[in-house]
């Protein structure tokens, strides 16, 4: 059985972000295969700033997304509607709205909600973090 | 193909979920994909018609309503028991259920989302 998991809370004003990584880190380590993709929208997109800055004494919750991601293989989708309203931007989107900067981290691909329809087509369920 | 319930909890002025769960329905209903709509708690107040906000109150969301139907997204839901008694001023594209009707219909979609 394949997962996708839509993440739609903020990582600041929930623990949306968190209690996915934990549910992640758990399925993939009985089943390396069991996550297909993940998909932030809404206020959950603000994961994929690379310029964030936790006190070190903190968890980084970017870096450990980023961490898992490239360990299994996992696409990590941030809807592009949303990220772009909030100032995550790739450098193509950067180029697009003439700006001089960029802020998606490494990892992350901005992409439309059809790629979120796309994976609820092909995967058995979606589990949705709010 | 899955059938999708998208469900609106949240007041269409105090974020940005209420614009962002419709935004999804009309996606899945431009991908032909089944979706129906229910409303609930502060989502109702998009149902009102004497709405006017200002720019930095948030985009009207009322009016997308009638568009619905044009795509395709013909059934939303709402709890009858919820309906203020004065419906003179409140949207009528609506299906009002009662109570065991409206805790039935979340087994009818194989998925549903929360805004």
């Amino acid at each position: 059985m394949q997962y996708t998991l839509l993440i739609t809370g903020s990582p600041y004003q929930s623990k949306a972000c968190h209690t996915a990584l934990r549910f992640m880190k758990a399925a993939l380590k009985k089943y390396p295969d069991c996550i297909k993709g993940v998909f932030f929208y809404e206020d959950a997109v603000l994961i994929g700033n690379k310029l964030n800055q936790p006190p070190r004494d903190e968890m980084h919750l970017t870096k450990a997304w980023q961490n898992i991601a490239k360990k299994y293989d996992i696409s990590l989708y941030l809807c592009i509607a949303a990220a772009v309203r909030r100032g995550i931007i790739s450098e193509g989107e950067s180029r697009r709205y003439e700006l001089n900067q960029h802020s998606l981290a490494e990892q992350f691909q901005l992409e439309g909600l059809g790629t979120l329809v796309e994976l609820m087509n092909t995967t058995n369920k979606i589990i949705q973090f709010r | 193909m899955k059938n999708t319930l998208i469900h609106l909890n949240s007041s269409p002025y105090s974020s940005l979920s209420c614009k962002e769960g419709l935004d999804l329905a009309l996606v899945l209903a431009t991908f032909e994909q089944a979706v129906d709509l229910c409303l609930s708690g502060a989502a109702l107040s998009i149902l009102g018609t004497n709405q006017s906000p200002e720019v930095e109150q948030g985009r009207n969301l009322h009016k997308l309503l009638e568009g619905l139907e044009f795509y395709d997204i013909e059934n939303i839901f709402i709890q009858e028991s919820h309906l203020n008694s004065n419906t003179e001023h409140i949207w009528q594209g609506t299906q009002a259920l009662n109570e065991t009707e409206w805790n039935q219909m979340f087994s009818n979609y194989q998925q549903v989302f929360r805004f």
